[in-house]
């Protein structure tokens, strides 16, 4: 099915939903509605559509000049019209205003509620790079069913193959909402080091510093360092321990000790060692984390100790929360600034070092403007391109 | 709440709804659909922050003043991004008096020719929904059919006129205010 046979389906189911809830409709009806709702940004803009159909409908004042001779003989399945009578014009238009940004509705077709288990298969097997801007936060399906909520100012590339689902982040950070599959693991791959998952949640993010701060907020998941093949495996055969490394990986993921706790029941089992123990290099020993724990590990595969976070707050920015403690004005800015278009610019020293403690919306940084305004005798001033200047008031 | 209320609060959602989401959509005299897509993803971003019990009590209400928010909001953004277009800045700022002639007239002739395309039965289920104000079960009797069967038409009425108004219709607005 492709994409315009997709939006059509959905612009049916669209004008169903608009004319059931039109009538009275049961919480149970409305919960459907709701659920269909929050599965994809296509329904929701199908359903806008309708809407501006009804609108238009409304404020339509020639009723009068309508013919409706020959009603009563339409019967029920002449309802649709023929297609001979489609106007072309008004066809060839519409496929002229459709091609615009195929991609973008490609990554929307493919945004769907993290609870929802159906997936939009979009994404395929081809795998494919996704790429945010500074502003621009996005909630991509894969193929398998996992959601990855994506941070501005971050590049994903994706990479699905048979027994194991890759993905590289190349900057920024993502939340990542594995689909079970103990069969296939699922391996989140940044600057050398490796996070693996069979279902859970946990974000990657690559730090300025080069290090990758992995946290969990579901499951369990195991942390390694993956030094470059070329140097960690001079002459292994079988081409390289990549393929050898994921086989093991599926198959061995249930007996390390610490796996097996959190393996679904059931899981088979393997009497082979730890993963980490047929890595090809060895070069760092596998990490393992639980819900709400956190770790930072260097470019060279060294790690930070493990240490306890509440992620509800460590994760919020996947939520479009910021969250501030004894944070300095300055860098609540940087952060401001990363999730919007519009700038804020503070325009003095103190006040930039000022600490400041508040959960914010981070698409909101006029709240947080008024909320420095409520707390320190600033001055804000909007320029022409809505940028936001804070200037303290001697 | 009655039936009444509830229908008559939903009508006014939607009025309110449709003013800043047209204002954006005119105001940016792009391809407006496209538009309309980009005002969608961020409506669903946004629902996906809401509790699903928040949503399902009154769940149109929630999505028109999502939508109405979000392009409420961009409209004011996209003012700063184009101020050379000063045309349609000053359709803006007068937004509040009623919609000038000329896109009024746009706007019934699209729609007039869109109606002209459908069915003569859709088109009698159409205006006596809109036109005489009959219910579905109204309408059922008038015509002597179902209630479902009016259900049916009024779908299918919607899916055609949605292809057939798709863009054309917000052109001709735009086209009209500058």
């Amino acid at each position: 099915m492709d994409a315009s046979d997709r939006r059509k389906r959905v612009a049916e189911e669209a004008a169903e939903w608009w004319v059931t809830l039109q009538g009275d409709v049961s919480r149970a009806r409305r919960e459907q509605y709701v659920d269909w709702l929050r599965e994809s940004p296509i329904h929701v803009a199908e359903m806008l559509q309708v809407a501006q159909v009804h609108g238009a409908l409304e404020e339509f004042q020639r009723w009068s000049r309508i013919p409706i001779d020959g009603s009563r003989e339409d019967d029920e399945n002449i309802v649709t019209l023929p297609s001979a009578l489609r106007d072309p014009e008004v066809e060839r238009s519409q496929s002229e205003a459709r091609p615009r940004r195929p991609f973008v509705w490609a990554v929307a077709a493919a945004l769907l509620i993290i609870t929802s288990t159906a997936a939009v298969l979009l994404f395929g097997g081809r795998g494919g790079v996704i790429q945010t801007e500074r502003g621009e936060r996005r909630e991509v399906a894969l193929a398998d069913g996992s959601v990855v909520q994506i941070d501005p100012e971050t590049r994903l590339r994706i990479k699905y193959e048979e027994r194991i689902r890759r993905v590289f982040l190349d900057r920024g950070r993502a939340l990542f909402h594995v689909a079970k599959n103990t069969e296939r693991p699922f391996l989140v791959e940044s600057n050398n080091t490796t996070v693996r998952a069979v279902g859970t949640a946990f974000a990657v993010e690559q730090q300025d510093n080069e290090s990758v701060l992995v946290t969990v907020a579901e499951g369990k998941v195991a942390v390694f360092s993956t030094q470059p093949l070329s140097t960690a495996v001079p002459a292994t055969p079988n081409s390289a321990g990549s393929a050898e490394m994921h086989t093991n990986v599926s198959t061995g993921t249930s007996a390390h000790p610490l796996a097996e706790s959190s393996s679904p029941a059931g899981e088979p089992r393997s009497e082979g060692e730890s993963p980490s123990a047929r890595l090809p290099n060895g070069a760092a020993p596998e990490i393992y984390l639980t819900a709400n724990q956190q770790v930072a590990v260097g470019h060279s595969g060294s790690a930070q100790p493990v240490h306890a976070v509440d992620s509800g707050r460590a994760l919020a920015w996947a939520d479009g929360r910021l969250i501030f403690e004894n944070s300095s004005v300055a860098n609540a800015i940087q952060q401001f600034n990363r999730y919007n278009r519009i700038q804020i610019v503070v325009n003095d020293a103190n006040l930039a070092h000022r600490p400041i403690s508040g959960v914010f919306s981070a698409a909101d940084p006029e709240s947080f403007a008024a909320f420095l305004q409520s707390v320190a005798r600033v001055r804000v001033t909007h320029s022409d391109n809505a940028d936001i200047t804070i200037d303290a008031i001697k | 709440m009655s039936k009444q209320d509830s229908k008559g609060r939903l009508a006014d959602w939607f009025r309110q709804w449709r003013v800043p989401l047209r204002k954006f959509l005119v105001g940016r005299g792009a391809i407006p659909a496209s538009d309309l897509d980009d005002v969608a993803q961020e409506v669903f971003l946004r629902l996906m922050r809401y509790e699903r019990a928040e949503i399902i009590e009154n769940p149109q209400a929630y999505l028109y003043k999502m939508a109405s928010n979000v392009a409420a909001e961009w409209a004011i953004r996209g003012r700063y991004v184009r101020p050379h277009e000063s045309k349609w800045l000053a359709g803006l700022s007068a937004e509040d008096r009623a919609e000038d002639e000329a896109s009024q007239v746009e706007l019934q002739n699209e729609v007039e020719r869109a109606l002209l395309t459908l069915a003569p039965r859709q088109r009698e289920v159409l205006r006596l929904q809109f036109f005489e104000g009959l219910s579905r079960m109204q309408i059922a009797e008038r015509i002597g059919t179902s209630e479902r069967s009016v259900k049916r038409t009024l779908i299918k009425s919607y899916e055609m006129l949605r292809v057939k108004l798709d863009a054309e219709l917000l052109k001709g607005i735009t086209d009209g205010r500058e």
